[in-house]
This record gives C-alpha cells, structure tokens and sequence, in this order.
C-alpha cells in the first residue's frame, strides 16, 4: 500500500519539474512575441537562435524592439519575481509565520516614503531634477533600509530577538511610514500624487539593459548566500529551542535572512515600484503543489515565470495604455491561490 | 563560588555544581548539584514549578546561568561553540510549531544539521544514517508520511531518531512520555535505554522514573533534595514533604525497586508535619 501510495508522489513530483522546466524555456520567448508592435512567437525564435550564433542585425526594428524594449523587461520582470518570492518564503520559514512577506517589515512603506520625498523634493529643487534618474531608486533604496534599521533598533539591538517583536515593530514601522507617505502626498500637487501612485503600483516600463544589472545581481547573490543556508533555514521551522539545540546561532540567521531580504526587496522596489502579493503568495502556491520541501529553485523560478506573464498582460491587456503590475498581481496571485485551496480541501 | 576545573570531574558524562539561574527577580534555581556517569539514565522528577525544565535548559545551553558551572566529560559547556555542541548534546523538547510541513524522514534528517558545513550535500551516507535511525525507532515504513499526521507515541519516536542521527554523548529530554499511554511510555524509555548513552529525562510519573532511569535527582523550589538510585530518592518521607500527598512505598515484584501506592483523600499535613508551602 505504500509503494502504491508513494509512487504516484514522486512520478508527480517529476512531472511538476518538468511542467516548470518547459515554461522557463519556452516563456521569455513567448512573452517577447507581445506588445504593441505585432510580432509572431517563430520570428522571435529564429531572432534568438540568430543571436546564440553571434549573428545580429538582420531583423531591422523587430530586432531592436525585442532585443532593446522587451528582453530587459522580461529579465527585470523574472528578476522581481523571483526575487520576491524568494524572500517571501525566507521569511515565511524563518519566522515561522505564513503571513510573512518583505512588506510585512515595512520595507516597501519605507520605499515608498523615500520615493515620495524624492518626488516631492523635485517639484522644489532645480539639483533634485536633473538627479531625478538616480534619486528615486536611490530615495527608495535608502527608506527601505531605514525601515529595517528602525525594525533593528526597535528589537533592542540583541540578536537573540523574539519572531513576535521583530513581527509587531515592522507592522508599526509599516503604518507611521504609510501616514507619513500619505501626508506628503497631501500637501503635494496632482501630478506628484499620479507619478507616486504609478510608481507605487509597480512597473517594469522603465526597463533598459543598463540598469537590469544590479537587481539580477543581488537576487542571484542573494539567493546563492540562502542557499547555502539552506540547512539552517529548514530547521528554524522546527521552533527557536530546537533549532539552537541543532547549533544554530537562530538570532543571528534570523536577522541575517531578513537583512539579506531587505537588499532584495530594496533594489527591487527602488527599480520597479512596489509589487505586493508574489512575495506572499508564490511560496504558498509551491508549497501546496510540493509539500515538505524548502524548494528555493523552484519557488524563484516559478514567482519569476508568473512575474513575466503578469508583465505580458499588463502590457496587452488594454490597447491603449498599460497596466500597473501590482493590480494584476493581486487579482491573479489571489484569484489562483482561492482556487487551490477550493481544489485541496 | 569559583568555577572549577572541569578536569576535576572528567570520570563522569556530566557534572553540576551549585547551579543558580533567575529569570528576572526570581531566583528558579538554587544551588543545584549533580553527578552522572556515562551512559547511564538520570530521571529528574518534581512538583510543577520545581525548575526540571530550566535546569534542562540549562544543560542545553539554552538559558545561561547565573551562578554555578556544567562540565561534560570534563569540558566546560560555555566553551563549546554551539555547533560542535550540538554533535555532543541531542534534546528532544516537547512540541514542534505548528504548520509543521515536513514529512518524518525529513525531519530526522533535521539531526544532520550540526555535522553539516554550508557547501556540502547529503550523501548516501546521511541518507543510510536516516534510514538506520528510522529502522532503531521502528518508523521506517512511516519515512514518506507527513510528521503531523503522526500518532503522539510516533512523533516521540521520530524526534528520537532524529536526536540518534546527531550521534550525541548525551541525550536531554524533556518529559519525553507525556501524552503517550502507557505502552508508549514504557516503549520509549526502553528504546532510550538501548541507545547505551547518556541520558537525562524529566519526567512525572514516578513509579516509571523507579522502574526505568538508573539515577533520580529529585527537584522542590529549585533545589535538588535527594540525589541517587531510585532506591534512595524515592522513600515516603521525601515524596510526601515534597508533593504533599500521602504514599506507600513497597519493592516491586519483577524488578524490586520502589513502587509507591498513593492514599486518597488524605492531606500530606496529617502524615507528615514538615510539609512544604504550596506554590
């Protein structure tokens, strides 16, 4: 009864991998064949098979639109997602608490309140204008670690931190930076209002091979550096006591995962706005195909896969103009998740 | 008191001298002693609230104490760093957290941990320790199942095989048979038994402490009373000052020692004056 029973378990298991394989090779393709400029799914096959073999130039603007518009936007796009998921589900693990995400520590509220000053401060500097191509992401990327900063303090600076206090102090540190965002926003004109709230939706419109580098970079390091915590991460679910018992340094891992998370989280808030839900979301959806397992890989690779088809609806839904990212993500992620748990009770 | 040399006790597995732990004001521990030679089996027992469970915190590192000294095979254990701690010292606590989603082979895996560095993977080696400590706790069949949906006797027993595959010299547990009936309860400390190392267990039901543990070390308001075999520790004087209930104490026909029988509706009092104030 129990190789009847195990059996079908693994066979599922590879099937699952396999499904998972085949999307990621077949999806940065099909995504670039989406968009306003019409171009069919083989022109973009033969456009990067051509490129493999170092043959460029022979597609004319079709080339320049995927290769210059829509690629950097698909990495951008699979680099979030993955980024964010991995973080998630760090988190989740670490602290043992399924609603875990990076927002949880408020460190897209800090983001977004050092994005909001930036704005603000535009409108009023002639200096703060014509930095405006660093000073957002560099304004998000700065409010976000002075969240994870606060979190720090406010958990009296000891390593052996309670998950609770470290929990309540980010929920807190969330909602006075969410007032102070909604303040400024207040007192700001309409025009910094709608570019604050675009941004803070998320966006990967803004994507150039320029400056796809540095979020890939950090969340292939970062999710390297995890990984190779792995054993560490996994037993944290079994409680504080026991995981010290195994010779973990738990406080120390804790706040060194969140750290690393907050980088993640940070680069990519500061480059794409924020993007809630994957990071909640996407480890669940693994989890529940794939139960017991603390499948990194996998979870990155699936939160990147969806990210590029949230990217491509968001770019194909309405003729005239696109969506923000992190509506759709809400709608699909959430619409996804209902339907597997209806599917598993 | 000045710490000793640990090189003092180095015949036995573990040794405690005059140890004392507060949590905030309040003083838990108070000067409590102990002496175990290796592989044998230390019950302690004691009211609730008598400090069993911070003492064996105390041996796992997980609470540092205030005042006093713990020396395993005659090393300091605030000299150990954590990780090669962990190798020396398995403990097996009481629950694990909920939305536990592992299955049973994965958590006994959990017990490589410590012998592991970051780059290296599981081999064919840790896999086969898995199995073989699976195979010792009689859950080998159970490998694949999710550890929630485990019996309360089988989680025990899976926390054991994975504290087995830590390979320790001493084993802590802390009340190891609660929850379990008494089949389970007797299984459990007999599969202790055959690990042939160290252990120490708290534990409440005496008259198991008496038949199973080779030494008892018997705790009342954070001070060890009485220290010795089962014979020693478990007498009517000392059971009913310290639990405030009225027994008999009578060998046991297979194995001869202690076997209490308690009175009902007597208060400790009438037996014996110097009975403790309830805490």
């Amino acid at each position: 009864m129990q190789v009847k029973r195990t059996l079908p378990k693994q066979l599922y298991f590879g099937l699952m991998v396999m499904a998972i394989m085949l999307a990621s090779t077949l999806t940065p393709m099909l995504a670039a064949s989406f968009g306003a400029a019409d171009i069919s799914f083989s022109q973009v096959y033969q456009m990067i098979l051509a490129q493999l073999r170092g043959d460029t130039g022979h597609f004319g603007v079709t080339e320049r639109i995927v290769m210059e518009l829509r690629m950097p936007r698909i990495v951008l796009a699979f680099a979030a997602g993955a980024g964010l998921a991995v973080a998630g589900a760090v988190l989740q693990t670490v602290t043992r608490n399924p609603l875990a995400d990076p927002y949880l520590f408020g460190i897209s509220s800090g983001a977004s309140l050092g994005a909001v000053v930036v704005i603000t401060l535009q409108g009023q500097s002639e200096l703060a204008a014509q930095l405006s191509w660093l000073s957002l992401p560099l304004g998000a990327f700065i409010g976000a670690v002075l969240s994870v900063l606060l979190v720090m303090a406010f958990c009296g600076g000891r390593l052996s931190i309670q998950v609770e206090r470290m929990l309540l102090s980010g929920v807190a540190i969330s909602f006075m930076f969410g007032a102070m965002t909604s303040l400024l926003l207040y007192f700001s004109g309409p025009q910094a209002a709608a570019s604050v709230l675009f941004w803070s939706l998320g966006s990967f419109a803004k994507a150039t091979w320029a400056d796809v580098g540095l979020p890939v970079l950090t969340v292939v390091g970062a999710t390297l550096i995890i990984l190779l915590f792995k054993r560490q991460v996994m037993a944290m679910k079994a409680g504080d006591e026991t995981a010290h018992t195994l010779g973990i340094a738990v406080g120390r891992l804790r706040v060194g995962m969140l750290l690393l998370c907050s980088l993640i989280t940070a680069v990519l808030v500061a480059n794409c706005g924020g993007i809630g839900f994957v990071g909640l979301m996407v480890p669940h959806i693994v989890r529940m195909l794939m139960p017991g397992r603390f499948a990194l890989l996998t979870i990155a690779l699936v939160g990147g896969l969806f990210m590029i088809w949230v990217d491509v609806i968001a770019r194909s839904l309405l003729s005239y103009q696109e969506l923000p990212i992190g509506i759709i993500t809400a709608v699909i992620g959430s619409g996804f998740f209902l339907f597997i748990l209806a599917s598993k009770r | 008191m000045p710490a000793q040399d640990c090189q003092h006790h180095s015949d036995n597995a573990l040794n405690v001298t005059d140890l004392h732990w507060h949590a905030g004001e309040r003083t838990i521990l108070k000067g409590v002693n102990l002496q175990l030679a290796a592989g044998k089996m230390l019950g302690i027992i004691g009211p609730n609230g008598a400090g069993k469970s911070s003492l064996l915190r105390c041996l796992y590192r997980y609470l540092t104490p205030s005042q006093g000294q713990i020396c395993l095979f005659g090393k300091d254990i605030s000299h150990y760093p954590l990780k090669a701690f962990a190798r020396e010292v398995a403990v097996v606590l009481q629950d694990t957290p909920q939305h536990f989603d592992m299955t049973t082979e994965q958590l006994v895996m959990l017990g490589l941990t410590p012998h592991k560095s970051a780059l290296s993977l599981t081999s064919q080696a840790d896999h086969f320790a898995v199995a073989q400590a699976l195979e010792k706790v009689g859950l080998s069949h159970l490998a694949k199942q999710a550890y929630e949906y485990l019996s309360g006797g089988e989680k025990q027993r899976a926390l054991i095989a994975r504290a087995i595959v830590q390979q320790p010299k001493l084993l802590i547990l802390d009340e190891p048979t609660n929850h379990l009936d008494i089949r389970y309860q007797i299984q459990i400390l007999e599969l202790l038994h055959s690990l042939g190392i160290t252990v120490v267990i708290s534990i409440h039901d005496l008259n198991l402490a008496s038949a199973m543990c080779d030494q008892l070390l018997l705790l009342n308001q954070g001070q060890g009373i009485a220290q010795g075999m089962p014979s020693q520790v478990l007498t009517e004087q000392l059971i009913g000052d310290v639990f405030e209930v009225c027994c008999a104490v009578a060998p046991h026909p297979q194995h001869q020692r202690p076997q209490i029988t308690y009175y009902y509706g007597y208060q400790a009092s009438e037996t014996h004056a110097g009975g403790n104030d309830a805490s």
